[in-house]
């Protein structure tokens, strides 16, 4: 009677679906996953033709060691790898790791992320003496820890890959004849119409979600110079107001390089353009000018952005280093920007991955393909331009990092959005200050 | 449907002055009508004929001008941002891979949220209300709050980095919203039909099968529609599940053409009209379940 | 080989199984006592989908609750302050100014297009391929999306060629350019535009699909008796409509509220159009878990007094059925 009433289709069914079901979870077990022990996993933030130099760094690994190695694009690794901790997943074999110093010292209580010197052995050394000493030493003078170059109880944590310069001031080789400006002062003392341009700068804050940051640059620049390390690391750790004098006339100096008499296409235009767009105005005709501004202060990759694209270094245009702000016992002090990786899972095949890339072989890719300048002392630049900012380096004292990139978010977020805000209406300036002021005492707090 | 019938009246009596006077006016009276439509789908349809125009051009002619130049000589069409996207590593298993995510993942969540919604709208169970608003409540849970506990549960029963860890994730963070949506068209079905099918011995899986299924097949193919393009677009879901897996979805993929300074977004225009094409034509190849008649009528509407 | 294993799979073995559920699942709960059936069968059909979102949401949620009320290390209990920290941010109220602006223009106008646009559609013969150009922006992600409004709202100086389609509009009209996403009057408008061009394919489908469940014979014999199209919009159209109008709207008050994207890579909140998702996710970002978990239990409250609108309407519904 009970089974009777049971329909065959129906256990068919039911019976064919559980098989399967574990037919599939047997394959589930080996499905995602395909790579072998000797494998290497990457994660980074690059692409386009950072990707494809880093690609040509890896080929000759692998043609070398049979090792393959899985490189990932992912914009958001430091979220990727913060959950993959939290949850006790697998992480990258190698990533770059956080810039928050409080979320690193986290990482590396958890012992999630592998000392350098672990990863390099022996060539710790080798790798030290090897590279810019500001991107491996403590600031000259102090010793022991520096959480913004990733050196944490003694220990390096940061493998420097590669770097950029910021705060340079472009210009229009064919436009600018004069000498290099010494002093700020020097620099607005200059009548860009004599050299045929409208105004003295072009700028462009525009980054989507980002934007506002190559503003920061800028006054990164003048406040490190005007007020020294020791005002500018504080600023960065919340110990210094937003207020204070030090900082305000850092703002405004900016406000004096974008103000209407200055910056071309007016301040609409500043905030509404894609920063990498910022240099179409050194070589394109506005009105009877022949260009419509004579500088543009940006970083070693701005010949790498499209407003450059077709252009030479060396030719059609070139830099000069940021101009001192006055107070010549912080005129050695540079912006310098750099790309680290760290080490998640400590195999032999990830060291020897971390050690291929600091060899000078691997580095002078880097130094060659133009996208970047090389960590390393030794490789040698085709190019004009990354030449001359390796002589910045070499003879600049301090190097000091991007500001905002070490700062709490909620803190970048306010500075980035001050920035936009004043350069849209200096009349402001006060009450974005004692804004920032009031966004700093909440956002240090660490609940 | 009326407009047919009358102005094929008003062809087959041509030269009786009185009914082309009549189509006239009929159609003077929907040129509003068709005015206002034309609006909406300019306003609509231009950003996106502007996007695809320019996926066409070379990036020196989208600063230096409008897209809508382009439309004029010299063109300057180049497939140039489509070679890019084409010869980025790894993208053409990239698309199989994200079918392999997509559909699956629908059809799972589709089947659960419909059988969820069937019981919420038809069964009467102790706790149905308080179940019912905490699924729906939980459409506000930002999914981001909720990565690291599910990555815990995956890593506990080892599914963690497979692409079943995707459909499954994908699977129980679309159910809320479907199941909403469903209890809305599945509760709005004549109960008649349900009791004369009772009454003719049809046990719960016919009812389902048979009778609520199919009356909801409009419904069920507009959400279809929704629940595919939010899978296909994700980016999130996969780099958090997927985790180090060395296979990657489009979305992930395409990332590797731009550089981190924001240099190579023009590629995205192409990028972005290549990863529209799939939905778009699961959109097209669903629209036979939006006309009037799929349910015969039938839903008391 | 592996990949086309797991395609086969996931195409023939996923549906299988879960007919299979039904079936066989129903054919033993057909064999058991009835009181025993009446009690487990809502279960048996509610239980994927419960179990699903307590895995995936529910736990999840309790958790955010838990550590809502502790640091961002997860190992010290702070009573309030991750939420004393976000009313008390500085930037909360713009953000909170914001999201109800969001809430009410952008459902309010997604809705209403949608309905419009379904209603009107449904009169013309073109439907269809009318129906695609309105769908067309829905499957645009939210960076494709911030790229075609890059060329609708660009800027260049006045005075100079506009590469930007909205302000080549306003200097064929002899206008300046307007800074769009800037402009401290236009740029909420502005990114609650996008968010509504892109929303409405949506409400436009969902309300359609009800539209079309509405049978003819009520619609002609209300012709019958001389009701002119405005008439039969409003007085039976619209009324059949309201249990999916509703639906549309709780479902994109939700998703106002949880409008994160388009902010995030059009302006990130610059020039005060920060919203609390962008708010989030900021914290998020910074691994501040606890004040992150405070702001997303915040906006699970404040939806909660909706969900009990829609709880009303369905036990209406089921009482006329």
């Amino acid at each position: 009677m009970v089974f009777a009433k049971l329909n065959p289709r129906a256990i068919a069914l039911g019976l064919g679906s559980i098989f399967l079901l574990a037919a599939c979870s047997l394959g589930g077990s080996s499905g995602g996953n395909t790579q072998s022990a000797s494998d290497v996993t990457v994660w980074t933030a690059w692409g386009g033709n950072e990707l494809k130099a880093f690609q040509d760094i890896v080929k000759p690994f692998e043609a070398s060691t049979g090792i393959k190695v899985h490189i990932t694009t992912n914009r958001d690794s430091t979220t990727g790898i913060a959950n993959g901790i939290a949850a006790g997943t697998d992480l990258p074999d190698i990533a770059p790791a956080t810039t928050d110093p409080i979320q690193l010292k986290d990482w590396i209580s958890k012992g999630a992320i592998k000392p350098v010197e672990t990863a390099l052995g022996d060539q710790m050394s080798a790798y030290v003496a090897n590279t810019y000493p500001g991107l491996v030493n403590p600031p000259a003078g102090t010793t022991g820890d520096d959480p913004y170059i990733g050196i944490i109880g003694g220990k390096h944590y940061y493998l420097m890959i590669k770097f950029q310069v910021k705060g340079l001031l472009w210009y229009n080789k064919h436009l600018y004849t004069g000498q290099a400006p010494k002093t700020f002062s020097d620099l607005l003392a200059i009548d860009p119409t004599q050299y045929g341009a409208q105004k003295l700068f072009c700028a462009a804050f525009s980054s989507g979600a980002a934007s506002g940051w190559p503003a920061s640059d800028q006054l990164d620049n003048i406040i490190m110079r005007q007020s020294g390390p020791k005002v500018y690391t504080d600023w960065i750790e919340g110990k210094q107001k937003w207020t204070s004098p030090e900082i305000k006339q850092g703002y405004q100096a900016l406000l004096q390089e974008v103000s209407a008499a200055h910056v071309y296409g007016g301040t609409n235009y500043v905030l509404a353009t894609d920063f990498q767009k910022a240099g179409e105005g050194l070589f394109k005709a506005s009105g009877s000018y022949k260009a419509g501004c004579l500088f543009l202060i940006q970083a070693t990759f701005q010949p790498g952005l499209t407003s450059f694209a077709n252009l030479t270094a060396g030719v059609d245009f070139d830099f000069f280093p940021h101009p001192s702000m006055g107070n010549s016992q912080f005129d050695g002090n540079y912006n310098g920007f750099y790309d680290n990786y760290a080490m998640y899972n400590n195999t032999p095949a990830a060291r020897q991955l971390m050690q291929w890339m600091v060899t000078k072989d691997s580095q002078q890719i880097w130094a060659s393909s133009g996208v970047g300048m090389s960590s390393n002392k030794s490789t040698t630049y085709t190019d004009p331009v990354f030449k001359a900012a390796a002589q910045i380096v070499t003879t600049g004292t301090n190097m000091l990092v991007t500001a905002g990139d070490y700062m709490p978010t909620d803190m970048r977020n306010a500075y980035w959005q001050s920035l936009l805000n004043v350069t849209s209406n200096p009349g402001s300036l006060d009450s974005e200050l004692s804004h920032l002021d009031q966004v700093q005492a909440a956002a240090y707090k660490s609940s | 449907m009326s407009a047919e019938r009358v102005t094929t009246r008003g062809q087959t009596v041509v030269g009786a002055g009185v009914s082309a006077l009549d189509t006239l006016g009929y159609r003077l009276q929907r040129l509003p009508l068709h005015l206002v439509i034309a609006i909406f789908i300019a306003i609509w349809i231009i950003p996106t004929v502007g996007m695809i125009i320019n996926s066409f051009r070379g990036v020196a002619d989208m600063g230096n001008s409008g897209w809508w130049t382009t439309l004029f000589p010299p063109h300057g069409f180049t497939l140039a941002s489509y070679q890019q996207v084409l010869n980025v590593e790894g993208v053409a298993p990239s698309i199989l891979y994200s079918v392999l995510i997509t559909i699956p993942a629908t059809v799972i969540q589709l089947t659960i949220a419909t059988m969820g919604a069937y019981a919420f709208a038809w069964m009467k169970f102790p706790g149905r209300n308080i179940f019912f608003i905490v699924i729906v409540g939980l459409m506000v849970v930002p999914i981001q709050m909720t990565l690291i506990p599910v990555l815990q549960i995956f890593k506990a029963i080892g599914l963690n980095g497979t692409i079943y860890a995707v459909w499954l994730a994908h699977s129980g963070y679309g159910l809320p919203f479907e199941v909403f949506l469903l209890r809305n068209y599945l509760g709005g079905l004549p109960r008649e039909i349900f009791e004369s099918a009772e009454v003719d011995g049809a046990g719960h899986s016919v009812r389902f099968l048979r009778i609520a299924v199919p009356m909801t097949l409009p419904a069920i193919a507009s959400l279809t529609i929704f629940v595919f393009l939010g899978i296909w677009n994700d980016l999130l879901v996969a780099l958090t599940f997927l985790g180090v897996s060395v296979y990657r979805p489009f979305t992930v993929v395409i990332a590797q053409l731009t550089t981190s300074l924001g240099g190579g977004w023009q590629f995205l225009t192409a990028a972005a009209v290549l990863q529209m094409l799939l939905p778009l034509a699961v959109f097209i190849a669903l629209q036979r379940y939006f006309v009037r008649g799929v349910t015969a009528g039938s839903v008391k509407g | 080989m592996e990949q086309i294993i797991t395609a086969v799979v996931a195409v023939v073995a996923v549906p299988l199984i879960l007919l299979g559920y039904i079936r066989l699942g129903e054919a033993i709960i057909e064999r058991l006592p009835d009181t025993l059936q009446a009690w487990i069968r809502p279960y048996f059909w509610a239980l994927p989908a419960i179990g699903f979102a307590t895995v995936f949401m529910v736990y999840p949620l309790i958790r955010t609750v838990f550590i809502s009320f502790y640091n961002s290390a997860g190992d010290k209990f702070v009573g309030w302050d991750n939420y004393v920290y976000f009313f008390t941010f500085p930037d909360t109220l713009t953000s909170l100014r914001n999201s109800l602006l969001w809430l009410v223009f952008f459902t309010f106008f997604s809705v209403l297009f949608g309905l419009i646009i379904a209603i009107l559609l449904d009169r013309v013969r073109y439907e269809s391929l009318a129906k695609i150009a309105i769908f067309l922006p829905v499957p645009i992600s939210a960076v494709a999306a911030s790229i075609i409004w890059k060329f609708m709202f660009d800027y260049q100086p006045p005075g100079t060629t506009q590469t930007g389609t909205l302000n080549a509009i306003l200097g064929a009209f002899g206008r300046d350019p307007i800074a769009w996403l800037i402009n401290l009057s236009t740029n909420n408008a502005a990114l609650i535009f996008v968010g509504i061009w892109s929303a409405t394919g949506f409400c436009m489908v969902i309300i359609s699909a009800s539209l079309k469940g509405i049978s003819t014979e009520v619609l002609e014999a209300a012709r019958m008796d001389g009701a002119n199209e405005f008439q039969i919009v409003r007085l039976i159209v619209t009324p059949l409509l309201w249990p999916t109008i509703t639906v549309v709207v709780t479902t994109e008050l939700i998703n106002a509220l949880k409008t994160f994207d388009i902010v995030y890579v059009m302006t990130n909140g610059a020039y005060n159009t920060d919203v609390i998702a962008t708010q989030m996710f900021r914290q998020l970002a910074s691994a501040h878990y606890g004040r992150a978990a405070a702001v997303g239990v915040v906006l699970f409250i404040a939806i909660v007094p909706l969900l009990i609108v829609n709880i009303r309407r369905f036990q209406q519904q089921e009482e006329q059925r």
